[in-house]
């Protein structure tokens, strides 16, 4: 093993940069994270001063009503988001498929929202959704189907799924490029052969290319559960978390803990919990990338 | 025989109209992503020609009574404090996003050629390792990144923010990368070799010329990467002077929660670099995104 390690010393070097960048930026921050989630910590950054309370800061966590609330709420957030941008993302794939005059237009355009910032992309819904000047406010009312405009994001029940819109504007163009590009893997005469046998459309699709795009399908709808699980600048910027934290999630949460209140022991704790969850996603990301590479061996 | 050519033919149409019925059912849905997609921005574009005055009617003016570029030549203009502060914000933008961009380029390139090329021991563990980095959010690595910018002496400087996106974009750099090694066939190298290059030489004068689409669409996620990014800009930077536009814009629109048709020139300019960008090299960009997911 080490004679091996040493004959392939060479090869060393080319990864060595990215190994040696992410271990300081990475491997450091994770290993202090965990520390720190055992201690009780002063205000500021005087982390000095710390005091081991064990697992303290955890059921701190877990018996706060906010903790199940923000909870709900990143479940909420996640699902909804994936599973809508990936069907419409889906969708939009399947209808860009065939060429018509246009399309190149069409699909630069639908792609736009992906690129552009999210802080940029916030403050166009905000003002999208303002409450006295807004333009959906006032379709609304001119369409008689409210008498005021509604104010979408000062509203406890109607916060979280104007959120999820926004993120969903930003989202779908990602699962339609990697679904467009999975499209054009499935074999013609496959399609072909299904129409001879006499297919329809729908049996087309559902028999010959949605099986082939499963593993596609699974590697983005991955990557964007985790994406939004992630998520953080659209409801820090368009509420902080209000009102009364109904959209907050957890990263939003964990960062006003942290840097809001300065509660970096509880903060830090609720990270390890969020690395936990992650690492079980990514034990499936792994996987299906795996099962990716195994197959291109095969081929 | 008449019957069953009328029956074919009868079985024909149907089958056409149904076609037709899922062809129309597209359209539809295009056009309705692309209401849902454009509105925004349009209505964005819109705002900013407005003046603050017109920008707050109800119901809202929707094309401007008197177009302007008010808004616009406040934000471009050296000679006030707003246009000063802007223009040093997308300075600042600009250079973290170039140094990142070549950075990356550097680190990403030789990495991803070992991934591709080599067997080395500990290969795929170190290779799902740096994939695995995407899978965290920022958040977690906040607090201590933070206290470690400060023991060495970066906070608000533009390095802690070049050398945390560097990272935060390597995983994907690599992986895109290793998508297009994998498709340069070996024997090229091979080829050079027994021409009597070094493997160093067969690497530079071969498989980087091949590998330049990839090299570019790495780029541009990079530079897109770093140009949009908020969160560890928004936690490391404190002093004016030093802040990125995304922060920047936020910062200044906390004081002046009114200016709308600013606030929507401001995303509209801090839009048109990346989106420019993506539009001249999109099918480098959309291509090396999928190369890894899809196999052909």
């Amino acid at each position: 093993m080490l004679r091996n390690i040493w004959a392939h010393r060479a090869d060393y070097a080319y990864v060595l940069p990215a190994i040696a960048v992410m271990l300081i930026v990475i491997a450091y921050p994770i290993y202090y994270t965990v520390e720190l989630s055992f201690y009780k910590t002063p205000p500021g950054l005087q982390l000095r001063d710390k005091t081991f309370i064990g697992f303290d800061n955890y059921t701190t966590i877990l018996t706060s009503e906010v903790f199940w609330k923000v909870t709900w709420n990143t479940l909420i957030w996640t699902f909804g988001s994936t599973f809508i941008s990936f069907v419409l993302g889906f969708a939009t794939a399947l209808a860009l498929h065939r060429d018509f005059v246009g399309r190149g237009v069409l699909r630069a355009i639908l792609i736009i929202p992906w690129v552009i910032s999210a802080v940029a992309a916030s403050y166009i819904w905000k003002w999208i959704y303002h409450s006295d000047f807004g333009i959906i406010g006032a379709v609304l009312v001119g369409l008689g189907l409210a008498d005021r405009p509604p104010n979408f994001i000062d509203n406890v029940s109607t916060v979280l799924p104007s959120l999820i819109v926004v993120n969903i504007w930003r989202e779908f163009p990602f699962a339609m490029i990697m679904m467009m590009a999975g499209l054009q893997t499935v074999p013609d005469q496959l399609l072909r052969a299904a129409k001879v046998d006499g297919a329809n459309a729908w049996q087309r699709f559902w028999h010959v290319t949605f099986p082939h795009l499963r593993n596609v399908s699974v590697v983005t709808i991955l990557l964007l559960a985790v994406a939004n699980f992630n998520s953080f600048i659209i409801p820090w910027i368009m509420t902080g978390g209000g009102p009364s934290n109904a959209s907050h999630i957890w990263i939003t949460h964990i960062y006003e803990l942290a840097f809001g209140r300065q509660r970096w022991g509880v903060a830090s704790a609720y990270s390890v919990l969020l690395f936990l969850i992650l690492m079980a996603l990514g034990y499936f990301y792994v996987r299906a990338l795996s099962g990716n590479e195994r197959k291109e061996g095969r081929a | 025989m008449s019957t069953i050519a009328e029956t074919g033919s009868r079985r024909q149409t149907r089958s056409s109209m149904r076609v037709d019925g899922w062809r129309w059912a597209g359209r539809i849905f295009l056009l309705l992503m692309l209401l849902y997609t454009a509105v925004p921005m349009i209505w964005m574009l819109i705002t900013s020609i407005k003046s603050g005055f017109a920008a707050t009617q109800f119901p809202p003016q929707w094309w401007p009574d008197e177009p302007t570029l008010a808004s616009y030549r406040k934000l471009l203009d050296p000679q006030n404090s707003v246009g000063q502060d802007f223009l040093r914000f997308f300075w600042n933008s600009l250079f973290v996003s170039t140094a990142t961009t070549i950075l990356s380029v550097i680190v990403a390139v030789p990495a991803a050629y070992a991934f591709s090329r080599f067997t080395f021991p500990g290969r795929n563990f170190l290779f799902f390792a740096v994939l695995l980095r995407n899978m965290f959010p920022a958040v977690i690595f906040l607090v201590p990144l933070f206290i470690l910018m400060r023991a060495i002496g970066l906070v608000n400087t533009h390095g802690s923010l070049i050398l945390t996106y560097l990272t935060f974009g390597l995983p994907l750099a690599i992986w895109l990368l290793k998508g297009f090694y994998d498709n340069i066939p070996v024997q090229l190298e091979q080829a050079a070799r027994i021409d009597g290059a070094t493997r160093f030489q067969a690497f530079i004068m071969i498989v980087m010329p091949l590998s330049t689409p990839g090299i570019i669409a790495t780029a541009i996620y990079s530079f897109i990467g770093a140009w949009n990014e908020y969160i560890y800009a928004y936690t490391f930077l404190s002093k004016n002077d030093q802040l990125t536009l995304p922060v920047g814009i936020q910062r200044f629109f906390s004081e002046n929660t009114t200016d709308f048709p600013g606030l929507m020139a401001a995303s509209f300019m801090m839009s048109v670099p990346v989106v420019v960008l993506f539009l001249v090299l999109q099918r480098y960009f959309v291509r090396a995104l999928t190369e890894g997911a899809v196999k052909h």
